[in-house]
């Protein structure tokens, strides 16, 4: 659905401002630090990253579930459901909306099994301990919370035209990287994706030295947003230097805080209450 | 359900059962749409999924209304704007004559459905007439879009069993993958001629080839010269050279000269001759079109 962000659910239901973001975390925050909550964060995207990879996802469904999942914790608190359920149901989503194909549910798991084998094993040493029922429970909430806004956009494309315009095709493998990166940061919640594109192409011709100043003077954007957005990802960065995963992520996981109810639970006494109609919108 | 009461049941939709429903607060008449979740491996069905995100997005007094979505256990249920017939309901209750104003209303409605869904680079792709509901108010609303979708980015591949066969066009009957809009104009121009006839079908064929043989046989075979490109469809065979002889007068009587124009205008085998839905609207046939419709 390309063309109509102003008129889509994504910008008139999910351009937050910084102020909610805050008040929601104010749960997790009197536990975590700001810095561990991002961390956190930082951690369970690359988890959606890795499990989208082997699953040979394109990116957009990546992109798709990544902001699924941040828009979920956006609105709730970490103890709310367990986000290591809610990566993989991100991607289950995500892959049926962005057509990409349904993943059948008995293959997202064994390989979401395998990914925290073979990469996450310093994170989980259990066994991932949900079930398919789990996970189609887990989708439920992910539509209410959402209110079904499913339809995103992302920066990708905007970027190509972008970078059309501009007739420099060597700016996009670097652009496109930092656009990847950016969903490590709160980014995609706070600002339309055009501008999230401009900035990933201004930092883009920053890096590799390109002069496009009069390009963007042309395009009279809001500058001021533009820098806003770059030290987003400035900060992700700095972050990442400081963030040592495979030592510090255990510490931070014990210390998240956690769902009351065990995943081993039956379905029928799922946060649902028992079994009640429950609404989206009323 | 505490919120809306059944009162009976209406249809069986793609995914589900649909019942007509009472809200119990407004008293307001909706559509329930049970979408049925099986203990298979897809969760929420996709054909689901898609409906409710593109009409999320779809708000458009031509497009039914997608009031609410409703969660519990084993099911999901989509609450609708309520209408009372589709199409198909109201060809059969009218005993082989509509108004020609009608006619000219609802196809009018249907085009400005179809434009609002193109600008916003979404596919019907299932147009027939028990998709297009009809309220009392002669209003008329595209519904049922499992399997429409999004097509800002271009995808290749698309199922080929999308359009009923009826109101399917021949690009996509030789095979074509790469749909556009032009799909949902062929089906327009079909609904358009079944209209004017009060609900007898254009070209109701009984497989591909029938299919194929019956749109020919009226428009005449296309070759390379009208449509380039078709020999390399993937499911193209040569058909014989057929001739136009049928008189236009003949298949749609009722339906006058600037209809009749229209209608041709849709009815193109060459997919990119089709008139968008953004044009169809401007055509002459609708200069005399009731001012109410036009302003909805």
């Amino acid at each position: 659905m390309a063309g109509n962000f102003w008129q889509s659910s994504h910008y008139q239901q999910w351009i937050l401002d910084r102020q909610d973001l805050t008040r929601e975390r104010q749960i997790d925050l009197k536990v975590l630090t700001e810095e561990e909550y991002q961390k956190l964060m930082i951690f369970y995207a690359n988890l959606i990253q890795s499990l989208g990879e082997q699953l040979k996802v394109r990116q957009q469904v990546i992109a798709t579930a990544t902001v699924y999942f941040k828009r979920f914790y956006a609105r709730n608190s970490l103890r709310c459901i367990d986000p290591l359920l809610m990566a993989p149901t991100c991607i289950f989503l995500a892959s049926k909306v962005e057509e990409f194909g349904v993943i059948s549910n008995s293959r997202l798991i064994s390989t979401f099994q395998t990914v925290l084998k073979t990469k996450f094993q310093h994170a989980f040493q259990q066994e991932f301990p949900y079930r398919v029922n789990h996970v189609h429970e887990c989708e439920f909430f992910l539509l209410e919370m959402m209110d079904c806004s499913l339809v995103l956009y992302h920066p990708y494309r905007p970027l190509t035209q972008y970078i059309a315009d501009l007739g420099q095709e060597e700016l996009l493998p670097l652009s496109w990287r930092i656009i990847n990166d950016s969903l490590r940061t709160d980014v995609c919640l706070l600002y339309p994706p055009y501008l999230i594109a401009l900035a990933c192409l201004h930092m883009a011709c920053v890096i590799q030295g390109k002069d496009c100043k009069t390009w963007f003077a042309e395009l009279s954007v809001d500058m001021d947003k533009i820098l806003e957005i770059t030290r987003h990802i400035l900060a992700l960065y700095d972050l990442c230097k400081s963030f040592d995963e495979k030592k510090e992520i255990s510490t931070l996981l014990n210390r998240m805080p956690k769902p009351k109810t065990s995943p081993s639970r039956p379905p029928s006494q799922g946060p649902n209450g028992d079994g009640q109609e429950s609404q989206s919108r009323q | 359900m505490q919120k809306y009461e059944k009162l009976e049941k209406i249809g069986e939709g793609t995914y589900g059962t649909v019942f007509k429903a009472k809200n119990r607060e407004t008293c307001e008449i909706v559509a329930l749409k049970r979408v049925r979740l099986d203990d298979d491996d897809e969760g929420v069905p996709s054909s689901a999924l898609r409906e409710i995100c593109l009409l999320k997005e779809l708000k458009h007094k031509n497009i039914v209304r997608l009031h609410d979505v409703l969660h519990s256990e084993k099911k999901l249920t989509l609450v609708f704007e309520y209408c009372d017939q589709d199409l198909k309901k109201y060809f059969d209750s009218c005993n082989g004559d509509i108004d020609p104003d009608v006619v000219k209303s609802f196809m009018y409605q249907l085009l400005r459905g179809l434009a609002f869904c193109h600008s916003h680079n979404v596919l019907h792709r299932d147009l027939k007439p028990q998709n297009l509901l009809i309220n009392k108010n002669g209003e008329l609303k595209l519904a049922d879009f499992g399997l429409a979708r999004a097509f800002g980015i271009p995808v290749r591949c698309y199922s080929a069993e999308v359009v009923t066969l009826w109101y399917r066009p021949p690009d996509v009957l030789f095979g074509a993958k790469l749909y556009t809009t032009s799909i949902d104009m062929w089906s327009a121009g079909c609904i358009f001629a079944e209209l004017a006839n009060a609900g007898r079908p254009l070209f109701p064929g009984s497989d591909v080839d029938d299919q194929l043989k019956r749109i020919f046989r009226l428009l005449g075979t296309p070759g390379e010269d009208t449509w380039s490109g078709m020999t390399s469809l993937p499911d193209y065979k040569p058909y014989p050279p057929f001739h136009v002889t049928t008189n236009w007068q003949h298949v749609v009587p009722k339906l006058s000269t600037k209809g009749r124009d229209l209608l041709q205008r849709l009815l193109v085998c060459n997919p990119s001759g089709r008139i968008s839905a953004e044009d169809g609207m401007q055509h002459s046939y609708f200069a005399d079109l009731n001012p109410a419709v036009k302003q909805g």
